[in-house]
């Protein structure tokens, strides 16, 4: 199969959206950690209601994207940033947005499923009793549907006061879907949520992302092409804190305009 | 999509003040408690500095050389170093030459480290080496236990128990002494001559354990040997012949004494970083010693230890911080006089011990008062520096183990 | 190299050796796990065994002289001559010593007569001897067998009124004559007063007037007030369960009473009570003290090189000398602030010191000081056993940095806080050298704790186990005579830090197998 020269313009493909139909939009974002730079001029847009995947080597910038999205970064004193991310239009580094509301809007769900040390019930309800002003009610109504939605509910309907450690991997990784979504937020961001899980666990809780993109916006970091293949609608390729090329999924893998895309998911990859 | 209620707004501008003002009193009070642990070296700073600096009426400035030489007294002919600060009124005036306090505070400290290094050090090489793993896991606890000992208890054994049975003893004290060291290598080769049957009940992992009954047969012998060794060699009687061949007189609490005392109390926390040096040292390099052929305890001395060294040598640092600092042992134990003399068969007056029984009766703002304040400046120092550079050394080594398993 | 050598030269060939340094080495674990061992049972039958109600010894001499005593210890004679023994012969009324050196050869004949009594009394302390008669204030004179029965029945009576008295005096006497104090003389107090005063007055009487006529073994005698008397046993007419009962009723005593005889009998509560008062004190200071400032370095300050020094200094505090903080204590807290306090407050007390002297406050504060290192470091170390997902979940799902920590963060730290906690309080529970300049007292007349607002009196001195071991071994009369009770003493302090640093390593050991269960994935 002939390798195609890089001659194209370094940018590859990119497709892209009205700002009606864009959820998140990117514009030139320069990100570094100390005086190491980690994204470099980053612009897209991210559609509404879609799987957006971002695949990319290690140490390409993807987690740190996503990080970037819901300000997980504000923690991080040696991180500067430039650039603008605005969520429906509104700058989300805006001194009016309160961070933890931001956060609530755009949800996360990390790579290691995460439970907080109490019951199956108190993690779902956590960020609801945050948010205050519910009645028990109401809390056990969100709960039942967050756990329905995640897929979870069938397996601990019956013993929700159980330790949520005691639950298994997968089953952990959905709840943690489960209490992201309790809180109503429109963004839910995936970082690489099936790396640490088995193969089973895995098809769930991708089968749960393709039901959940009627609802909800979704961005999935992942190094598996597969998976990207799979559950996502778009994929943007990053390298070196660069954006390369960004596609719907079938074009990127099928027919993607780079050599150096293609190396990655053909796996050649030096 | 469920939708949060009610006034979100006035909620969550709540919720963030209460972040704000939370985070605000946690930065002061952190800030605070950290400072006001560091004040004591600032606080001592500024008590001592009038000492040198004015001479108020009645804190006269104090000449530093005057501290730490010989001084000449009314009374007495050649000049002498003395720590006498309550003189009875008839005198001409308290004396104060911090040099014996000095003196005997580390005199102490070196005793008490004679003991203590080689214990911790034996002590440690064996459960990082040989000791099998479920009896490490009680052992260290259990000299954990050992260092949580109050200093007061050792003390009352050391000075009421300890000094008068060695007093009567001294003679069955050096047997011992010369005895345990060859009776445990004899033991050893008898281990290693008993038939693998046997030696299989008694694993060389357990042998901490029982070789204690082995320590106590050696005991015994030693009981059976000491007055044929004092009769022997020292005329039946060790104190007698101390004091006429070597002019030694020995004292009921003497630096012997607290060395042993405070070897006990030090011992545990040597070991125990000693102990997390030696075993912290990656397994692929003892592993490719032994590989090729060395003995674990060859392994240990060229492998392990060069690896290890600046723990080892920090966790000593740490004892000797300790033993500089303790108190009531010395107190307990040492006579408390404060003599400059190399004989450990003397007492000792240390900076802690004398801080202890005078600066309750010292006016404060005085000379006498200030006086004690700096021995309790330069105790602080010396910790403090000696503590530093175990740490730093510390820190350091751990990165190179990291390093180490790496590239492993 | 030694240990080359040890191979090459052996004809022993030994399979799998290590060499003689190997050796050593297991040998010094095993003589320092021998030395603990001898130590906790040198204090645990020293301790324990000093209550049991041993059997007392007759003894005739070769010079026809008699006496009577428990056996303490033997010594060699001089030249050869055999064992001398100690008898502690108590008596010291009669002779002026309660020791008694005695040449073991020189010993005709020892006997257990089961008519030796013990007496515990309030002066002279113990008599041994024989009880000849009992004279009541008003009935007849008993002898034998029946003088003792009445001895039994008085000496219950007498404890039930020596309640009556105490209790009195708590409950009536005390607030009265403070009543007295705060609003002056008025009359209805000073009627109260009197009354009470009365009845005590009466109470002493009841008591008072019997009296027993003892007899050593050596015939003389001496006639003994038998209010002065606290107890009395025959201890070699005793079964082993009679002595069981006298020994668990000897070590109640010692924990529930207070010191006599200058320290060198009685019991230890009010050192206890002061040791659990000031350590509790402590505890409330330093541990949201210690919590803030881990808190403050582990999560909110910036990571940077400035916190590391810091860490590491915090660190190092936990190394500095106990006396230095003593000397911060007294220079700070008592001359500092205890001095304005008194210039501001109790100006009328002046000159003499309120909290311009050593006291409870202060010594618990200088204490929180002293263990706040402790405290930080091991909050510290749980927090930074918390992996950053949980924190990150937490943030994730909208919540403040606040809220953040005190629902997923602190909670999951609790057990290391309370092992920091635990682990100050051990230290402090041992710590004397600071106390001795910042407030601890031979005899503290006052519990610091009574009926009397403001209840806790924090500028009060109080006592100490730890301090009540040196003042008792180091300051008596007798050493000898006291050296049964610092065993006790000394036993009840290392008793009470070996469980609480037991509680730390099992709160530990739990506290990793639990994280452990976390970091599986």
């Amino acid at each position: 199969m002939p390798v195609k020269q890089d001659t194209a313009p370094r940018r590859g493909a990119f497709v892209d959206f009205t700002p009606e139909t864009s959820c998140l939009e990117i514009s030139g974002l320069d990100l570094r950690y100390g005086d190491k730079p980690a994204l470099r001029d980053l612009t897209l847009r991210v559609p509404r209601h879609r799987v957006t995947a971002f695949i990319g080597p290690s140490g390409c910038g993807k987690s740190t994207l996503l990080r970037a999205l819901n300000r997980l970064h504000d923690l991080n004193e040696d991180v500067q940033m430039e650039g603008e991310i605005r969520l429906e239009g509104q700058d989300i580094h805006a001194p009016e947005v309160a961070v933890a509301e931001l956060r609530r809007r755009v949800g996360m769900v990390f790579q290691a499923p995460n439970p907080f040390p109490m019951s199956i019930y108190d993690n779902v309800a956590f960020g609801l009793r945050l948010q205050g002003g519910l009645r028990k009610r109401r809390i056990d109504d969100i709960v039942e549907w967050a756990l329905r939605s995640a897929a979870l509910w069938e397996e601990v309907e019956d013993r929700l006061q159980a330790s949520a450690w005691s639950l298994s991997g997968g089953q952990q990784q959905r709840l943690v879907i489960a209490r992201t979504l309790a809180v109503g937020p429109e963004v839910l961001l995936l970082d690489e949520p099936a790396s640490a899980l088995d193969p089973i666990s895995t098809l769930k809780v991708e089968e749960l992302i393709r039901n959940l993109k009627s609802s909800l916006t979704l961005v999935l970091v992942t190094h598996n092409m597969q998976q990207a293949a799979r559950v996502s609608d778009y994929t943007a390729f990053l390298q070196d804190g660069e954006l390369v090329e960004y596609a719907p999924t079938d074009t990127l893998f099928t027919n993607p305009r780079l050599a150096r895309t293609e190396n990655y998911i053909t796996g050649r990859m030096a | 999509m469920p939708k949060s209620s009610s006034s979100p707004l006035l909620r969550r501008r709540l919720r963030q003040g209460r972040d704000r003002l939370a985070t605000a009193l946690i930065t002061a009070g952190g800030i605070g408690v950290i400072a006001a642990v560091m004040a004591i070296g600032v606080f001592l700073v500024v008590e001592v500095l009038p000492l040198f600096w004015s001479g108020s009426p009645e804190a006269p400035q104090v000449d530093l050389d005057a501290l730490w030489q010989p001084q000449t007294y009314p009374g007495l002919e050649a000049p002498v170093h003395r720590w006498q600060p309550a003189l009875p009124d008839s005198d001409p005036g308290p004396r104060f030459g911090m040099a014996p306090l000095a003196w005997g505070t580390l005199e102490a400290a070196a005793w008490s480290l004679v003991i203590a290094v080689p214990l911790a050090l034996g002590a440690a090489a064996h459960s990082a080496l040989f000791m099998s793993r479920r009896l490490r896991a009680h052992l260290k606890p259990t000299l954990e236990l050992m260092e949580a000992l109050p200093g007061v208890v050792i003390g009352f054994l050391a000075g009421l128990v300890l000094a008068p049975w060695l007093e009567r003893h001294l003679g069955l004290g050096l047997t011992l002494l010369l005895l345990l060291p060859p009776g445990l290598v004899v033991g050893g080769a008898l281990w290693s001559r008993l038939p693998a049957r046997i030696r299989r009940w008694l694993p060389l992992g357990w042998s901490a354990l029982w070789l204690v009954p082995w320590l106590l047969l050696l005991w015994a012998l030693a009981r059976w040997l000491a007055p044929g060794v004092e009769g022997w060699w020292f005329g039946g009687d060790l104190r007698g012949w101390l004091a006429a061949t070597l002019g030694l007189d020995y004292t009921n609490r003497n630096a012997i004494i607290v060395g042993m005392a405070m070897g006990f109390a030090v011992m545990p926390s040597i070991y125990a970083l000693a102990e997390d040096a030696l075993s912290g040292v990656p397994s692929s390099l003892s592993e490719g010693a032994q590989a090729l052929g060395a003995t674990r305890w060859q392994t240990l001395w060229r492998v392990v230890l060069p690896a290890a060294g600046p723990g080892v040598f920090s966790a000593v640092m740490i004892g000797a911080g300790r033993a500089v600092g303790e108190t009531m042992i010395v107190l307990m134990a040492s006579g408390n006089t404060a003599l400059m003399t190399a004989s450990p068969f003397d007492g000792l007056r240390s900076m802690a011990a004398s801080i202890a029984i005078e600066l309750p009766e010292a006016a404060p703002g005085g000379t006498h008062y200030r006086l004690l304040l700096l021995a309790a400046l330069l105790l602080f120092i010396f910790t403090f520096l000696v503590n530093t550079l175990a740490e730093v050394v510390r820190t350091r080594l751990r990165r190179r183990y990291r390093r180490l398993g790496v590239s492993s | 190299m030694k240990v080359v050598a040890w191979h090459r030269s052996g004809r022993v060939r030994l399979p799998r050796g290590e060499g003689p340094w190997a050796w050593l080495a297991a040998g010094s674990v095993s003589l320092s796990l021998l030395l603990l061992a001898l130590l906790l049972m040198l204090l645990a039958t020293r301790g324990l065994g000093h209550f049991w109600p041993s059997d007392v010894d007759q003894v005739t001499l070769a010079d026809g002289r008699v006496l009577a005593g428990r056996a303490v210890k033997e010594a060699p004679l001089p030249d050869d001559q055999g064992m001398e023994r100690l008898y502690r012969t108590d008596n010291r009324d009669l002779d002026g010593d309660i020791w008694e050196w005695v040449p073991v050869p020189d010993i005709e004949t020892l006997s257990q007569p089961r008519d030796l009594v013990v007496l515990e009394r309030r002066r002279w302390g113990a008599f041994i001897g024989r009880l000849v008669a009992w004279l009541p204030a008003q009935g007849e004179r008993r002898e034998g067998a029946a003088a003792w029965d009445a001895l039994q029945a008085r000496l219950a009576a007498l404890d039930r009124q020596r309640d009556a008295i105490a209790r009195l005096r708590e409950e009536s006497l005390l607030p009265l004559a403070r009543r007295l104090e705060a609003e002056g003389e008025h009359p209805r107090t000073v009627r109260a007063l009197t009354e009470v005063q009365a009845r005590i007055r009466a109470l002493h009487e009841a008591m008072a007037g019997d009296v027993l006529i003892l007899e050593s073994v050596d015939g003389r005698r001496l006639r003994q007030p038998v209010e002065e008397v606290l107890g009395a046993m025959r201890p070699n007419a005793m079964g082993p369960g009679a002595k069981l009962v006298a020994w668990g009723d000897g070590v109640w005593r010692f924990l529930s009473e207070g010191p006599r005889a200058a320290n060198a009998e009685g019991g230890v509560w009010p050192a206890i009570f002061g040791t659990i008062l000031l350590v509790m004190l402590m505890s409330l200071v330093v541990t949201p003290f210690g919590v803030l400032a881990a808190v403050y370095l582990n999560e909110v300050a910036h990571q940077g090189r400035l916190t590391r020094l810091v860490r590491i200094g915090v660190r190092n505090l936990a190394g500095v000398p106990s006396i230095v903080y003593g000397v911060f204590g007294l220079g700070v807290f008592v001359y500092g602030l205890g001095g304005r306090l008194d210039q501001w407050f109790f100006e009328d007390s002046l000159p003499s010191p309120t909290f311009g002297t050593g006291g409870l406050l202060w010594a618990s504060l200088t204490l929180a000081l002293l263990t706040l290192p402790v405290v930080i470091v091991a909050t510290e170390e749980g927090l930074a056993r918390i992996p950053d997902r949980q924190r990150e979940g937490a943030l994730a799902l909208g919540a403040t940095r606040l809220e953040m920590l005190s629902r997923v963060v602190l909670p999951m730290a609790t057990p290391a806080m309370l092992t920091g906690m635990i682990l100050a309080v051990a230290r402090a529970a041992g710590e004397v050298a600071p106390l001795m300049l910042v407030g601890v007292a031979k005899l503290a007349p006052q519990v610091p704790v009574d009926g009397d607002f403001p209840f806790l009196h924090l500028e009060r001195k109080f006592m100490h186990l730890g301090y009540h071991i040196f003042d008792a071994a180091f300051h008596g009369n007798d050493v000898q005579a006291a050296m049964p009770l610092v065993y006790a003493t000394a036993l009840l302090l290392v008793l009470v830090i070996l469980v609480l640093n037991l509680t730390a390593i099992f709160l530990r050991h739990h506290l990793r197998s639990r994280h452990g269960s976390l970091s599986r994935y």
